[in-house]
């Protein structure tokens, strides 16, 4: 089951790179949170309440229901439904998707030893790897935005991999991150777009020398 | 102890953000201020010293001196923001104040966080509040700096979670306490502790403004309100320098500590070019400070990256510099209040203007280019011998080479600012002469440090980079 989820992940990952509607965009991030959901559950070693609610809190709640519902109010608003067309090609964020893959791989291959998880660790190698595609390939602020979160989802992967169970600070300090997250999503429904008058990231140059 | 102090402060923080008047605001910063104070007399006089408070603070010998530093540098931000304000709305006053309070208070506890987790929430923390006093003007500008800090300050806090984790995977337990860490780690795997040194150090070099993030705290410090850059340039990029300094600690008693070393002197060269080459080619007096950071903090990272007295020169380099550039942006405030921006090819004959500013201004170029009798003189020259020895050669070549880089265009865009002809619009009802003694006082200060350095400072010191 496990595996499964994992693979629906990676699958969600590989899909992402040749996404180009932003509504696809918000369902991705939307499957993704529930994947998570599930492996979070799946890895819970005994019934903690306290642990059970921060999990469902941070997956469900967040990241598979506000986030999703955030994304697409911004596509409402803005209006704007598709990345650039004058972007990189499907074909060549596919080849870098997959060459990110092999990557993550090989460097879980040679890196990962018997205190982390290798499938966890690999999958949130090639999910920080993803996410960061998608911010350098992609000239809108929206998909930077979503590649923050599949980088987020990588981190959250990656607490996963560690085999130390972590002590409640760390959940408190995922927290604060979710709150940056809502934080730049807020920013970016209400003052980026009505102040800058575009998502087109080209537009964020005045701040120079 | 630090507990009820952080509610304290919150709550003032909070009543700020309704307050009515300027003068409840001044009030209650005043109230705000004596209890940093209160703060500070219990520290040094009433024994907390090197004790813990709670679980996650302690009152250590490094902590204490930022600590010091950070209060005297507050106190001169908060006076000079209130002038600086003067004719801003209540709301944007309130607003303002009260997030400088919670940035101050967030930054106290990166100075005594004794856990690696804590370290990196307040941080965040930081930067939530850093980037409502950026956001403050509500212009396209000051939003296009405010989305690209949240945004890389976000995206490089989580990388350093990363590091922290894999830190953890190394030490294989579930403390995050640095003093339990350092035994943890000694036997770990070096391929992990290295990656999650990488991790850590790009992360946190948002805030400290060093190679690769520095960017973002060069946008930081050119969109928000001049006085508060004072407090972003210093307080917020010691917070940064601590964060790492402790982390550059942990790994001291690792096996990969030379190459941790090697790494800071990379970082820190790099950091060094990019500051010499971008004071360059800038055009506003703020970016062209924060290039001056950014090149200071190369420095230090390059003492960290030498090591033995190299370690010693960047504390005392941190703590000058501190002094200096809170120095130079409180008068560069007291610049765009007369020229209403910071053009510099356009704005200048400061010195006929306002004599004890640019006094001031050119003092503090003498001293931010480590002419003598600038304390920083003392640093870089301790630096420079220690790579010499441990080094070689080339190390100092490059330093050299690109110190005078920097002494060249310092020098040339200061005197224009005094004494090229003025080009643009002069608003003289705004000068205030007491504002530019009071920023030139920090300054003093720092001369002083660079004649005669304090038994307990020096002592201080030696306890810190004695690990």
């Amino acid at each position: 089951m496990l595996l499964s989820l994992i693979i629906l992940y990676i699958i969600s990952l590989i899909y992402i790179s040749i996404v180009e509607r932003f509504r696809n965009y918000a369902s991705i991030i939307a499957f993704q949170g529930w994947i998570l959901l599930g492996i979070a559950l799946l890895r819970l070693h005994s019934l903690d309440w306290v642990e059970l609610s921060f999990i469902v809190t941070e997956t469900l709640i967040f990241k598979a229901l506000i986030v999703p519902a955030i994304l697409t109010r911004v596509i409402n608003k803005t209006r704007i439904n598709r990345i650039r067309t004058s972007g990189t090609s499907q074909f060549n964020s596919l080849m870098l998707s997959v060459v990110a893959l092999v990557i993550s791989a090989i460097m879980t291959y040679y890196i990962a030893d018997s205190s982390i998880n290798m499938v966890f660790f690999g999958v949130a190698i090639y999910a920080l790897l993803s996410g960061l595609i998608l911010i350098v390939l992609r000239s809108r602020i929206f998909t930077h935005m979503v590649g923050f979160l599949v980088i987020e989802n990588g981190v959250f992967l990656f607490s996963m991999a560690i085999g130390v169970e972590m002590p409640m600070l760390i959940n408190a300090a995922i927290m604060l991150d979710i709150l940056m997250s809502v934080l730049m999503l807020g920013l970016f429904m209400t003052k980026v777009d009505d102040k800058i008058h575009t998502d087109d990231s080209d537009s964020l140059t005045h701040v120079k020398d | 102890m630090i507990y009820i102090f952080f509610v304290i402060w919150i709550l003032l923080a909070v009543a700020t953000f309704f307050a009515r008047s300027r003068k409840i605001v001044h009030s209650l910063y005043l109230v705000y201020l004596l209890s940093h104070a209160i703060f500070g007399a219990n520290l040094l006089f009433g024994g907390a010293y090197l004790s813990t408070s709670g679980e996650f603070f302690t009152f250590d010998q490094v902590g204490s001196l930022f600590y010091v530093l950070l209060f005297v540098v507050s106190c001169y931000v908060f006076v000079h923001s209130e002038e600086y304000l003067k004719d801003d709305t209540i709301v944007n006053y309130r607003n303002y104040f009260a997030l400088l309070m919670l940035l101050t208070a967030a930054i106290t506890g990166v100075y005594f966080a004794n856990n690696i987790a804590v370290t990196w929430i307040l941080l965040e923390t930081t930067t939530l509040c850093a980037a409502g006093i950026i956001y403050h003007r509500h212009s396209k500008a000051t939003l296009e700096a405010t989305w690209k800090y949240l945004f890389v300050c976000s995206t490089g806090i989580a990388i350093a979670y990363l590091g922290i984790l894999l830190l953890c995977a190394t030490a294989s337990n579930n403390s995050l306490s640095y003093a339990d860490l350092q035994h943890l780690i000694i036997n770990g795997n070096p391929l992990y502790l290295k990656a999650a040194f990488l991790l850590i150090l790009t992360g946190y070099s948002c805030k400290m403004e060093i190679f690769p993030l520095y960017t973002i705290g060069v946008d930081a410090n050119f969109a928000a309100p001049a006085p508060a850059s004072a407090m972003i340039s210093t307080g917020l990029v010691n917070a940064g320098f601590l964060a790492i300094f402790r982390i550059y600690k942990l790994f001291s008693t690792t096996e990969v500590f030379p190459w941790v070393k090697n790494v800071m002197l990379i970082i820190g060269l790099l950091s060094l070019v990019v500051g010499a080459l971008f004071l360059r080619r800038t055009n506003n007096y703020k970016r062209f400070l924060s290039y001056s950071t950014v090149e200071n903090m190369g420095i230090v990272a390059i003492g960290l990256g030498i090591g033995g007295l190299g370690v010693w020169a960047a504390l005392f380099h941190v703590v000058c510099h501190t002094f200096i550039k809170s120095s130079l942006f409180l008068q560069i405030a007291i610049v765009r209040q007369i020229y209403n921006g910071y053009r510099i090819n356009r704005i200048g004959d400061y010195i006929n203007i306002n004599k004890v500013g640019a006094i001031g201004l050119l003092l503090g170029m003498i001293a931010v280019l480590a002419f003598p009798p600038s304390p920083l003189f003392i640093s870089e020259l301790m630096i420079m011998m220690e790579a010499l020895t441990l080094k070689g050669w080339w190390v100092v070549a490059i330093m050299v080479l690109l110190i005078c880089i920097v002494i060249f265009t310092i020098c040339y865009r200061m005197i224009k600012l005094c004494y090229q002809s003025n080009q643009d619009e002069l608003h003289l009802s705004n000068i205030n002469r007491r504002l530019s003694y009071s920023a030139l006082s920090l300054l003093i200060l720092a001369l002083i440090i660079g004649f005669w350095q304090p038994a307990i400072l020096r002592d201080i010191i030696d306890k810190i980079a004695m690990f």
